[in-house]
């Protein structure tokens, strides 16, 4: 989130779209309610009325997969009724860049893309720099190529009838909704968009938020209270477990993974520091050197920095590691042992038949959990005779989150702690216990015996995750946060030099050097914890101290700590113009008091005067992108059908589908394929989190949501026979699966190019282990195809049969 | 307080009608001590936590018996929590489940080490010193089998992909850095999680 | 005394059934076995470990498809039909202070079906084994220690409410008036003769066949009295207030 939980109540306009918040994040509803009393419009657009519909004050249906259309449609909406703020437009984005003579768009392909390895040339895409180097603008937005028109010539593709024809949604409902959420565009005004899995998971993934978010661009709800974009994170550590990168591509604190090209540390930190020329651009960026540099030393502070580095695992540039490649290579026998740590990826992968199978190809497998589960039984599950699986299988009890200490991060990216209740259950551990002697124990044999390259293993910095037998959250919150390394003199704003002796926490991130003096586990937490008590750990923080500023708009300063620095609401600058002013004067969420020089209420982003620097200072050029060079699939968002799809052609490109999509061999798609003729997607329910590994176990949230389900409406099953309560079997190509039918007015068929389509819904909930008659994974159905940007599963659309069991 | 700090773990479903009139000394005599009491700190601790399912953050109270079983008693929205203001939801208000199990039944949860055999037909419970030597001995055997310090074209790699690692977003955030810490450390590329998917 | 009540604000309701929950994790009841039968309202109905319930009912008015969501529970009638039903004056008590209508172990002894049949909303529920009758006391063990009702401190959004009554019955009114701006037939039920009172917006039997007290809804000869008639007698002053 770009925002915060509680922000949402400052809103004019809540567009609901690829999430389900009443359901699946209820107690955002406390927040969207406060917003509706004051007057906000709600607005859901999703393929089922649900429990979040319910309570909107516009519901718009769409099929599933659609959302780019939509999206883009009301991209062309605000621009063609010249509905934009333009002060913002012009002054806090990228729309008045000039853009390279190589750039071109032509029957659905952007230019430079090369067939053979399916992948763009994205060197085509560059702006046109002039003599200094900064980008060439037009503030008239009136360069044919500037980025504005460019926009407006690929967007005015996506007429209303179009979107109308491609998502089902009825003309009226699309309209009331393009003219509630573009009312938002007022100085004012400000709307906010809640999204989760709905958008991600597809092979436009990406683009379907850079849509929305260039939405918010043309309208100035970025960095304003009640704006922003705002991801609804479905687990509760999930901001954090990124920000800590356990992802193949970024190690902490978003730091690009280190690969082939980068020769020595030099090489990388020179890949990593982007370069701007343009003065009122901080690029903040450009530091990034020096908190690689801290992060390698919290990794190995007796070394120096290009040893550090040296010993770093480097990736193959340009190759994929991600989920799906993963399992297909573990399929493949790449594997020996596997770790499905907190995990359950026999029923939240994709195409969970052949990740089932890929488990089968391990020598030996750890999966730590809290119940027993359908990946460390696998060898036990449906289809599978255990006498001729090899795998050797240890299955780690962990202990539950109130029986440990630690911290985690919300949506909002609140750092908050949490305390131990009582102690871990039976013989159950922390995680944190399991990591921390299982490295112990490591450590030990590659002491005792050698081995490859035993260097990373002995010089890895547990000292400052624990004792040396015992995990400690303290000592590695405060490793994370960094200290100094050595006595470092720094100049203070009066001029006079202060000492920061060896072993002190460091303050904030602007502190860490590149010099190795300075480590630093994760530096957008540098600030989490900035002295060597348990006072000083500010993700404790319980004060409700606020300003009168502070509690209109809902912001407490005081309690948690959020990343970066306490900002609370990114981007913030842009909620004023260029003096200082704030657009939106009766929900401010910056002030500049000229006397005092500062800025009042939220933390502002960058620093400075006002108008001194660009808003959006974490991107190069310090603006906020309509057009983004730096993606796989091209630079403007632009709508293709999921890789299964209902339709066999697109009203105004010749390209059906998403030509850099990744994709596995010999794996087939349908696309109108007669045997598999609804549209299926996968959802959650209140009562369920994720595969359902611990709350299927609890008996009170078993009784409420018990078995598996399809919903459908009641056109498709007078179609098939079906009756409510009836149990039916859905299948495809990659799996077959049983539910019981949920026949509802809820679902409705939709028209689409002037044919009727079908859709279903299924939770992905359930699984075989327990209980007995729940049901299974909804992902055995589901394709192995993804996102091109991120990698991440197509799992929200496509094709299945539905007949009567 | 006459009764065993014991006694009142033991409530039953009998207790549940007549603790709503205790304190006003009426007829029903509780058989235990009542719910409110045992929140007090001479019978529990209290702890402050942040639920574990969604990432919208929201605060809990947990309450813990100072003795006897030592274990959760209850466990509800904190009202002082500014996003929750003690608000939960079905999965927020069923943590003390999570903990404790279905009253009444045993806890479902895994609390002992279990192993499977390869060509195994059946789990056997194993001891944390047996498992973690035997899978520390795995990780080396393997990682040593399959590090590279060179790529085919002799770019230096210094990688183990042999292994591979997915997991989660259900640690703290000091365990996720601790856990890539170990897993960047032997050498290891393939490392995945929930947020991919 | 006034007592307590409870104004539950319907147009509010977003049936995360965190209340279906906070309610059992309280008083530890245990969960049930349950079937998925076509619907989401599980379990299906009280029972004696279900104390509350979140009922769902779909509804097509004017081609807009509309879900309406019911937190059930006891609605601790000011004159309670149910005490009336019992031979034991210890089987059901009714709290001076707060007003909770709160079963005790003697219903054990007492006719189930009486106890049950006489219920204007179909509530109480017995164990087959200890042959006790159970619903909703209010949290009075909360009440009286000054913290809210397990299910309404779980409650998001402003459905639940709990509180002198007076201040329940004005926040009524309140949000009665608010209401009706988005939904012209808004409501509120039985307000006059129950201390849980609910806030619909729309016709009560839109949400379920026991939102409101009302003859039509008993069969001849299953229940004793006419629900109407119990509640009848007990109109208090209120009404003025309520207009």
């Amino acid at each position: 989130m770009t925002n915060h939980w509680i922000d949402l109540k400052n809103s004019d306009c809540i567009l609901i779209m690829g999430s389900n918040a009443a359901e699946n994040h209820p107690i955002s509803f406390k927040w969207v309610t406060r917003a509706q009393e004051k007057g906000a419009t709600l607005i859901h657009v999703d393929p089922r009325f649900t429990r979040t519909s319910a309570k909107s004050d516009i519901y718009a249906p769409l099929r599933s997969g659609s959302d780019l259309a939509f999206l883009g449609g009301l991209i062309n909406y605000i621009i063609t009724k010249d509905l934009i703020f333009k002060d913002y437009v012009v002054n806090y984005t990228n729309a008045s860049f000039i853009v390279g003579k190589d750039y071109d768009f032509k029957d659905g392909m952007f230019s430079g893309y090369d067939a053979a390895t399916r992948k763009y040339d994205k060197s085509k895409w560059a702006f046109e720099m002039d003599a200094n180097g900064a980008p060439k603008r037009d503030n008239t937005l009136q360069d044919p190529r500037c980025v504005y028109q460019l926009m407006k010539k690929h967007y005015s593709r996506y007429s209303i009838k179009n979107a109308v024809d491609m998502t089902g949604t009825p003309e009226a409902k699309l309209l009331q909704v393009y003219d509630a959420y573009a009312a938002t565009g007022k100085p004012n005004k400000a709307g906010t968009v809640m999204y989760a899995m709905g958008w991600t998971q597809h092979t436009v993934g990406v683009q379907n938020i850079r849509s929305m978010s260039m939405v918010q661009m043309l309208l100035g709800n970025m960095g304003v209270a009640g704006g922003g974009v705002n991801a609804l994170r479905g687990e509760s550590n999930v901001q954090g477990s990124t920000d800590q990168a356990l992802l193949f591509h970024i190690i902490p604190g978003y730091l690009p993974t280190p690969n082939t090209g980068d020769k020595e540390l030099a090489d990388y930190l020179k890949r990593i520091t982007p370069v701007s020329k343009d003065p009122k651009s901080l690029n903040w960026k450009k530091n990034q050197p020096k908190y690689a540099v801290s992060l390698i030393k919290s990794f190995y502070k007796d070394a120096e920095p290009a040893k550090g580095f040296d010993m770093l695992p480097k990736l193959d540039a340009g190759k994929d590691y991600s989920w799906l490649t993963l399992f297909d290579h573990m399929l493949k026998g790449q594997f020996k042992g596997f770790f499905a740590w907190g995990m359950n990826p026999a029923v939240s992968g994709a195409n969970s038949n052949k990740t089932r199978e890929a488990l089968t190809k391990l020598d030996w497998m750890v999966n730590v959990n809290i119940y027993d589960n359908e990946t460390g039984s696998f060898w036990n599950g449906p289809g599978m005779n255990p006498k001729k699986i090899k795998t050797e299988v240890f299955m780690l009890p962990c202990c539950v989150s109130v029986e440990k200490e630690g911290s985690i991060s919300n949506s909002g990216r609140w750092m908050q702690w949490r305390y131990q209740g009582p102690k871990p259950l039976g013989e159950s551990r922390a995680d944190g216990e399991i990591i921390y002697e299982l490295a112990m124990k490591l450590r030990e044999l590659y002491k005792k015996e050698g081995g490859a390259f035993p260097d990373p293993i002995m010089g890895m910095n547990w000292e400052d995750m624990g004792n040396g037998h015992e995990f400690d959250a303290h000592k590695t919150a405060k490793l994370i946060n960094g200290y100094y390394l050595k006595d470092v003199e720094e100049k203070q704003p009066d001029g006079s030099i202060k000492v920061y002796k060896k072993g002190t926490q460091v303050a904030a991130f602007p502190a860490l050097k590149d010099d190795g003096s300075t480590c630093s586990g994760n530096w957008i937490y540098c600030g989490s914890y900035v002295g060597p008590d348990p006072k000083d750990n500010r993700a404790a923080k319980r004060s409700k101290d606020q300003t009168p500023a502070q509690a209109n708009i809902g912001l407490f300063p005081n309690w948690s700590w959020a990343w970066p620095v306490n900002r609370r609401i990114i981007y913030n600058r842009a909620s004023t113009d260029l003096t200082g002013k704030p657009y939106a004067p009766e929900k401010a969420i910056l002030a500049w008091d000229a006397t005092g020089k500062k800025w009042d209420i939220d933390v502002v982003d960058g620093g400075g005067a006002p108008g001194a620097i660009h808003p959006f200072i974490m991107q190069q050029h310090g603006m906020a992108a309509f057009y983004g060079p730096g993606l796989n699939d091209g630079p403007f968002p632009e709508y293709y059908e999921p890789l299964d799809c209902p339709v066999s052609a697109h009203p105004y490109s010749k390209v059906l589908h998403n030509p850099t999509a990744l994709q596995f061999e010999g794996e087939k798609h349908s696309v109108c394929d007669p045997r598999y003729p609804f549209v299926c997607t996968t959802y959650r329910v209140t009562e369920h989190w994720q595969t359902g590994l611990q709350t299927r176990w609890q008996a009170w949230l078993l009784e409420a949501e018990p078995q598996m389900f399809c919903e459908m409406s009641e056109e498709l099953a007078a179609l098939r026979g079906i009756k409510n309560g009836e149990k039916v079997w859905l299948e495809n190509q990659r799996g077959k699966l049983w539910a019981v039918a949920i026949v509802t007015k809820r679902f409705k068929p939709f028209v689409v190019q002037g044919q009727v389509i079908h859709e279903v819904g299924i939770p992905w909930h359930f699984g075989w282990r327990f209980p007995k008659d729940g049901g299974d994974a909804a992902n055995l159905l589901s394709p192995s195809v993804g996102d091109p940007n991120t990698g991440i599963p197509e799992t929200k659309a496509f094709m299945v049969n539905v007949r009567k069991a | 307080m006459t009764l065993s700090r014991r006694g009142f773990l033991k409530l039953s479903a009998a207790a549940t009608l007549s603790t709503a009139f205790s304190g006003i000394g009426f007829a029903m005599k509780p058989a235990t001590v009542d719910r409110i009491t045992m929140l007090k700190p001479e019978w529990s601790k209290q702890t402050t936590t942040v639920c574990c399912y969604c990432a919208v953050g929201c605060g809990l109270i947990v309450n813990t018996a100072l003795a006897g079983t030592q274990r959760a008693i209850n466990i509800e929205g904190d009202p002082d929590h500014p996003i929750n203001e003690g608000a939960l939801c079905a999965k927020g208000a069923s943590i003390y489940q999570l903990a404790e199990g279905n009253p009444g039944q045993p806890n479902p949860r895994l609390t002992k080490v279990m192993y499977r055999k390869p060509y195994g037909t059946k789990w056997e419970a194993k001891s944390w010193d047996w498992a973690l030597e035997r899978i520390a001995k795995n990780i080396k055997r393997d990682r040593d089998a399959s590090f590279a310090t060179k790529n085919a074209k002799g770019q230096t790699v210094n990688r183990c992909e042999g292994l591979a690692s997915v997991g989660s977003a259900a640690m703290d955030n000091e365990e996720c850095w601790a856990y890539q810490a170990f897993l960047r450390s032997l050498g290891l590329t393939y490392i995945e999680h929930q947020a991919r998917i | 005394m006034s007592g307590k009540s409870f104004l539950v604000d319907l147009t509010k309701c977003t049936a995360c059934r965190g209340c279906q929950i906070a309610c059992k994790q309280w008083k530890k009841l245990p969960g049930e076995k349950t079937k998925n039968t076509g619907t989401h309202q599980n379990p299906p109905d009280f029972s004696y470990n279900t104390l509350r319930v979140v009922r769902f009912s779909e509804k097509e008015i004017d081609g807009q498809m509309q879900w309406f969501f019911t937190p059930d529970q006891c609605r601790h009638c000011l004159e309670a039909p149910c005490k009336t039903a019992t031979n034991d004056p210890e089987a059901i008590l009714i709290d001076e202070q707060t007003g909770a209508v709160v079963y005790t172990a003697k219903t054990a002894k007492e006719d189930f079906e009486t106890v049950r049949g006489i219920c204007p909303y179909d509530v109480p529920r017995m164990d087959k084994k200890t042959k006790l009758i159970s619903k909703c006391d209010m949290c009075n063990d909360r009440v009286k220690a000054g913290k809210r009702p397990a299910c309404v401190t779980s409650c998001p959004t402003g459905t639940m409410n709990f509180g002198d009554r007076d201040d329940m019955l004005k926040l009524a009114e309140k949000r009665l008036a608010e209401a009706k701006k988005k939904h012209p037939k808004a409501q509120l039920i039985d307000a006059e003769s129950v201390r849980v009172i609910f806030l619909t917006a729309n016709e009560p039997n839109l949400y379920s066949k026991t939102m409101m007290a009302d003859a039509s809804t008993s069969a001849p000869g299953q229940r004793l009295l006419n629900r109407q008639e119990f509640l009848a007698g007990i109109t208090t002053p209120l009404k003025n207030i309520l207009g």
